[in-house]
């Protein structure tokens, strides 16, 4: 046994006990992570009662009209015709036949009005909650849900952004710090998705299971007892940083899009923002507590805007029906906030190139579960 | 500026009419006293006599091809999916074809104006990397252009965007958002030629994985030898709209499709084209769109040389473009942006069409 830190019982590690756990979750298979906690029941209960959330980021900004708030008819309403849903007198775009059957499900939100009319200052505004604040930075909401409601010492990633084309969207150049801001950058997200795979899981072949965990408990336990004895800041978030990695080999499968059903990537459909909803599916259902998926900046449509939407709108609408649909059977739906929005609207009128630009004064997103009420149109 | 053979034609604009709504399709009687247009909202006509313009009926969404049938009657097709015959005189629909599920892209019609063609198809993802889905209704329908009786229902790749019928009309080629062109036998509805340019579509490296663009117009050129293609070259941001403005011709007269000629070096700015134009006399050709990059959107080119000719720079972009009276007449039409709406909500008239005087001669 040995001794570390302040010398409390809860600060003792067993060293046999310790390398039960961490093998365990390592043989967990990718279907079930609940062997991550060496109580499955508590591990069940733990990923039940957290309150979760996937964010759909449609960077770029869709189109009201295409989507939620239709105008048929109009003179700036576009090609795309309406169609009823389940929710006598609300309709929808034509494009969105499968969200039209669950509006009972969902909260659409017809009334957004922001000001920010940039990319990048209407992603800071919509996901920090408010306009720079420098010289601080604001953490963003993925870093704030997953350090308020995450699970402490989870070996599945709290915060994950899925983001399978991360060239030309304003994510690519965020540093861990734009992330989480003044939270500390251990509340970043685990970035995956298409060309971002994650490097060097895999242990090497020489070394044994229990050469590594051994080398590992001899890490932990001197760089604990340097950051304790020194005080120092660095060593801790070095520490965190091992914790992650430790966390992400055990849970390296997660992260594989080949070891999803096969029919659940077909119900989904096989372009890559609807696998990688699929995906984040995967990781709430298994221990993650905020899930970001974007696909780079496809809905900015200042050109093509017609021919763009005819294949993302509804691309969107299966995804949204297939996420809500699963999550709801599953029982996972009134812990699981949806929420599928971009960082503005598009203007009514069209523009010379046929597209709509930015519009921030009055656009829509839409929201399930979670405890938000369904079968809600606002505006 | 060039280096043909034949003078360069020099055009000059003598009408223009602005329209409520973006013209997607324009066609000059043979009277040459009316103009036919098809609108966001609906078919427009255009009596230059009379100096009016009014609506004739809407179809439930955009117009894409309107053409003239005889001087009293006309077809449009629309967004709608729908093929509308109606009668100017009596000012009544003659009949009603639900073509297809999804958008009438285009619709051509044979010289002798006996057969039509109309395409659709939408572009839905059908892998990772955002490859279509294969057709989930034919993509290409003929029909005998009088009566409205279905003569073929041919299968393509969605998005099917350009469709053109060869000048002996026994031939339909048509070309989609991947680049890829079928040309079918009108008789038996066989496949003749069916290749691929990889030119005019752009798979989004930046912003977008997906892809956009392909061929958005096409036409055969008099001898009925060779295919025209216009769009836009590659661009690494798929929703830029940067692209080269291009052209190309295919010799059909081998046993495979040839590339035989493209937009010249230095002859091109950027910019979708979408409308293409050849001069009855078989002398030259015009291409038009939308001007992003350089200094014009439409240009007038050497049919059998390749060289630009002579430019425009309407201020608006260009949708539709035809020539009349034996290539002295050009007509243009096309759509500006929309604006934002006046103080009484209304919008300002956003469609335009344009004649031009051309008068080309050989050196």
């Amino acid at each position: 046994m040995s001794k570390r830190g302040c010398g409390s019982p809860e600060h003792l590690i067993h060293r046999r006990l310790f390398l039960e756990g961490t093998m365990a979750g390592a043989s967990a298979s990718a279907a079930s992570f609940s062997g991550q906690f060496s109580i499955p029941a508590f591990a069940k209960t733990t990923q039940r009662a957290a309150k979760k959330c996937i964010l759909l980021w449609l960077c770029g900004a869709p189109s009201q009209f295409e989507t939620w708030d239709p105008k048929p008819g109009v003179e700036t309403g576009g090609p795309f015709g309406s169609i009823p849903t389940s929710l006598p007198g609300v309709h929808i775009s034509s494009l969105m036949p499968q969200c039209a059957g669950i509006m009972d499900k969902l909260a659409v939100i017809r009334s957004m009005s922001t000001k920010p009319s940039e990319h990048f200052q209407g992603i800071d505004a919509l996901t920090r909650g408010d306009t720079p604040r420098p010289p601080f930075t604001r953490p963003i909401l993925g870093s704030v849900i997953s350090q308020q409601l995450g699970q402490i010492d989870s070996p599945v990633p709290q915060f994950v952004l899925l983001d399978p084309c991360p060239e030309g969207n304003e994510f690519k150049s965020f540093k861990a710090g734009n992330w989480a801001g003044w939270l500390g950058a251990e509340y970043g997200p685990v970035r995956a998705g298409g060309d971002y795979s994650i490097p060097n899981l895999d242990r090497l072949d020489s070394i044994s299971d229990l050469d590594h965990e051994d080398r590992e408990t001899l890490r932990q336990f001197l760089s604990r007892k340097f950051e304790n004895d020194q005080r120092s800041d660095a060593a801790g978030a070095l520490n965190a940083s091992f914790q992650r990695v430790r966390g992400l080999m055990s849970c390296a499968p997660l992260f594989d899009l080949n070891q999803l059903p096969e029919e659940d990537r077909n119900r989904y459909g096989r372009g890559a923002f609807s696998q990688h909803v699929l995906q984040a599916r995967h990781l709430i259902e298994n221990g993650s507590t905020f899930v970001m998926v974007a696909n780079g900046m496809p809905w900015d449509n200042h050109v093509y805007q017609h021919e763009m939407h005819q294949m993302l709108v509804p691309e969107l609408d299966n995804v949204l029906f297939q996420l809500v649909t699963d999550l709801d059977q599953r029982g996972l739906l009134e812990d699981t906030l949806v929420i599928a929005m971009g960082e503005f609207g598009r203007t009514p009128w069209l523009n010379e190139a046929r597209g709509r630009d930015h519009y921030p004064n009055a656009w829509s997103l839409a929201m399930a579960g979670g405890g938000v009420d369904g079968g809600v149109v606002n505006g | 500026m060039t280096k043909s053979d034949l003078k360069a034609p020099e055009p000059k604009r003598v009408k223009e009419w602005k329209l409520p709504s973006g013209v997607l399709s324009a066609a000059l009687s043979e009277d040459g006293e009316k103009i036919l247009c098809g609108c966001l909202d609906g078919v427009y006509l255009v009596d230059m006599e009379k100096s009016e313009i009014s609506k004739l009926y809407a179809h439930d969404s955009y117009v894409s091809s309107v053409e003239w049938l005889s001087d009293r009657t006309l077809v449009s097709a629309g967004y709608d999916g729908r093929i509308i015959w109606f009668d100017m005189q009596e000012a009544q629909e003659i009949r009603s074809e639900k073509a297809h599920q999804f958008w009438s892209w285009d619709l051509a019609i044979s010289n002798d104006r006996s057969i039509l063609a109309s395409v659709t198809g939408q572009y839905l993802a059908g892998g990772y990397r955002y490859e279509p889905a294969a057709e989930s209704e034919p993509s290409i329908r003929v029909y005998e252009a009088q009566e409205g009786q279905l003569l073929h229902k041919l299968p393509h790749v969605p998005s099917v965007q350009a469709v053109a019928i060869s000048p002996d009309g026994k031939s339909v080629a048509a070309g989609n958002l991947m680049g890829e062109i079928r040309i079918y036998d009108l008789e038996t509805g066989n496949i003749q030629y069916q290749w691929t340019t990889k030119d005019f579509t752009s798979w989004g490296i930046i912003k977008s994985h997906s892809y956009l663009g392909g061929i958005f117009s096409m036409r055969y050129t008099p001898d009925g030898d060779s295919l025209l293609l216009a769009g836009m070259g590659p661009m690494r941001d798929p929703m830029a709209g940067n692209g080269r403005q291009l052209w190309q011709k295919w010799d059909l007269a081998t046993d495979e499709p040839k590339l035989v000629d493209q937009t010249h070096e230095g002859e091109s700015g950027e910019g979708l084209m979408e409308a293409l134009a050849v001069d009855p006399d078989a002398s030259f050709f015009v291409m038009g769109g939308r001007l992003r990059g350089g200094d014009w959107n439409a240009a007038f080119f050497d049919l059998n040389q390749g060289h630009r000719l002579a430019t425009l720079k309407t201020g608006f972009r260009i949708t539709d473009t035809r020539f009349y009276n034996s290539g002295g007449t050009l007509l243009v039409a096309g759509a500006t942006g929309q604006g934002k709406p006046k103080k009484d909500k209304s919008f300002s008239a956003f469609g335009r069409i344009e004649l031009y005087e051309t008068a080309p001669q050989d050196s």
